[in-house]
């Protein structure tokens, strides 16, 4: 491996007099309790994982090229060279043994950003060109085509079609629609791409919670997705311009909410991260499905029987969306009005454990074995709880539940949010 | 460069298991790629699945739509999930000896 020339771009992350960044690079105590918030370190007992590790890989090369002993002396505070054996260091430990689910930044005694510090790693991996190309093929994707999965716009209309036709079989009215590209609607809304490419019934649910609450939405073919997969990757030019796509599209369509598809990382990118990307805010409402399925359901615009749901439900946490986003009464409430059986896995909420799959793990294969390995504490949570359904909403961990189903045998069914309000739904 | 052996046979995979060369696949291919995903027997209208979309690959390089795949195939889209337990993508997308999808499957 060779590194480029874009190295000095690289350190120059590290030098740019960032206040809060030099903060979180200098500031951890070696304490320890990060290792036990950690699912790779749980998962596996190796050291190497410990998130305090992640953080010194980081901070050892700031202090390398921005401190007069690292400068001077380098072996005396532990500084490292960005040579190819730290750089293959990073990309190991950065991008193949860490899903940015801030468990670990939840506890730190001294309250370090630690996933934080992981997206800088990425960024400068980023910057020289280091990223998994199975995660990069993906970005490309979204950059080339529009979205993800690289769908073309004619086969995303046709599956529209058919799934409006089936909408209006189940709901008995042809007047039924999932609209597309309409104007001055009250709502856009998005997609995860797996969904028109091979999960379609979150859509249909979807759809037949807007027809239900009576709502004027659209959605757009020229920009759906809702994923943003440089946001993983680190490249923020590129998760910039995805942000700018979805943002402008509202802008287009003078929408007056973006409503987000059951998606954490999407959710975090576009929501929260995206003004910072954009250096702006926006002048329209962002939400995710999760809160205006519970404001349907407070405001009554929809009404739910939930004897319709009778098997045991539990519920996992999209890290993105609780421990990031701080969503966490919403889907409670949902559920509590959508099943009759529901019980909380141990522990919930903010402290939940990742599935495993977030932070770019889905897409990068060359770690799949250790992203299963991973999984293996969600697997004893949700075995504990005695369910039959586990609900998640965002469509990346419904990809590694589904996974960790077959492969630990959980001999559960995996659903989002949405299939199990519409499946509720009093019409 | 990982490997995956079921009943003997050693292939070439991606860490997702996932044929890394795509051309390899016939129908024991597939019959063996089912087993190790706990399909032990695959019947009719997992083959009409596997072959739209392995006919799909051939022609345009990628997956199709599942809307396709139902059309073309003549299965209901829930059949497909029951047929294949890790959906079209991990499940059968796999089976067919494709490589792996981008995006979050």
């Amino acid at each position: 491996m060779v590194i480029n020339d874009n190295k000095e771009k690289a350190l120059s992350i590290l030098s740019r007099g960032d206040g809060k960044l030099q903060v979180h690079l200098n500031s951890c105590v070696r304490c320890g309790l990060c290792a036990e918030s950690c699912i790779f370190y749980l998962s596996t007992g190796e050291e190497r994982y410990i998130p305090a590790r992640k953080v010194d890989l980081v901070s050892s090369v700031y202090r390398r090229y921005n401190t007069i002993t690292g400068k001077l002396v380098p072996g005396l505070v532990k500084a490292r060279e960005l040579d190819e054996v730290t750089v293959m260091e990073m990309v190991d430990l950065l991008y193949g043994s860490c899903t940015m689910c801030g468990r670990c930044t939840a506890h730190c005694s001294v309250g370090v950003d630690i996933s934080y510090l992981v997206r800088v790693g990425r960024a400068m991996l980023a910057e020289m060109g280091k990223v998994p190309s199975t995660l990069q093929s993906t970005v490309d994707a979204a950059i080339r085509t529009g979205n993800n999965m690289g769908i073309p716009v004619d086969e995303l209309i046709d599956t529209l079609e058919w799934l409006e036709e089936d909408l209006q079989d189940d709901v008995g009215d042809s007047s039924a629609a999932i609209p597309v590209n309409k104007s001055n609607v009250s709502i856009l809304y998005t997609l995860n791409p797996r969904e028109p490419k091979f999960f379609p019934l979150s859509i249909s649910a979807m759809a037949k919670i807007f027809y239900a609450a009576g709502e004027s939405w659209t959605l757009s073919t020229k920009m759906y997705d809702v994923t943003n997969y440089a946001y993983y990757s680190g490249n923020l030019n590129e998760a910039r311009e995805i942000a700018r796509r979805l943002r402008d599209v509202m802008y287009e369509l003078n929408a007056r909410t973006c409503v987000l598809a059951e998606c954490g990382h999407g959710s975090r990118s576009f929501r929260w991260e995206g003004p910072n990307y954009l250096q702006s805010s926006y002048s329209f409402e962002t939400i995710t499905s999760v809160e205006l399925i519970s404001r349907y359901l407070k405001e009554g615009r929809i009404r739910l029987d939930k004897s319709l749901n009778k098997e045991r439900v539990t519920l996992h946490d999209p890290c993105n969306l609780v421990r990031s986003g701080g969503i966490f009464e919403e889907q409670r409430f949902i559920l509590e009005n959508a099943v009759s059986d529901f019980v909380e896995m141990n522990p919930y909420g903010y402290d939940n454990y990742c599935c495993g799959g977030g932070g770019g793990q889905l897409a990068m294969s060359e770690y799949g074995d250790r992203r299963l390995k991973a999984g293996e504490l969600k697997v004893k949570q949700i075995k504990n709880t005695g369910a039959i359904i586990v609900v998640t909403p965002c469509h990346n961990c419904v990809d590694q539940l589904m996974q960790l189903n077959q492969v630990y045998k959980m001999n559960v069914k995996i659903k989002t949010l949405a299939e199990v309000v519409a499946d509720a739904l009093i019409l | 460069m990982a490997t995956l052996e079921i009943e003997g046979r050693v292939f070439e995979v991606d860490g997702d298991g996932f044929l890394q060369q795509p051309e390899i696949w016939d129908e024991d291919v597939a019959e063996l790629i089912a087993k190790s995903d706990g399909i032990e027997t695959l019947n009719d209208k997992h083959w009409a699945i596997i072959r739209v979309i392995r006919k799909h690959y051939e022609d345009k390089g990628m997956a199709p739509m599942v809307r396709v795949l139902c059309k073309e195939a003549g299965v209901k889209l829930r059949e497909v999930y029951d047929l294949f337990p890790l959906g079209p993508a991990r499940g059968a997308c796999r089976v067919a000896g494709l490589p792996k999808p981008d995006g979050c499957v």
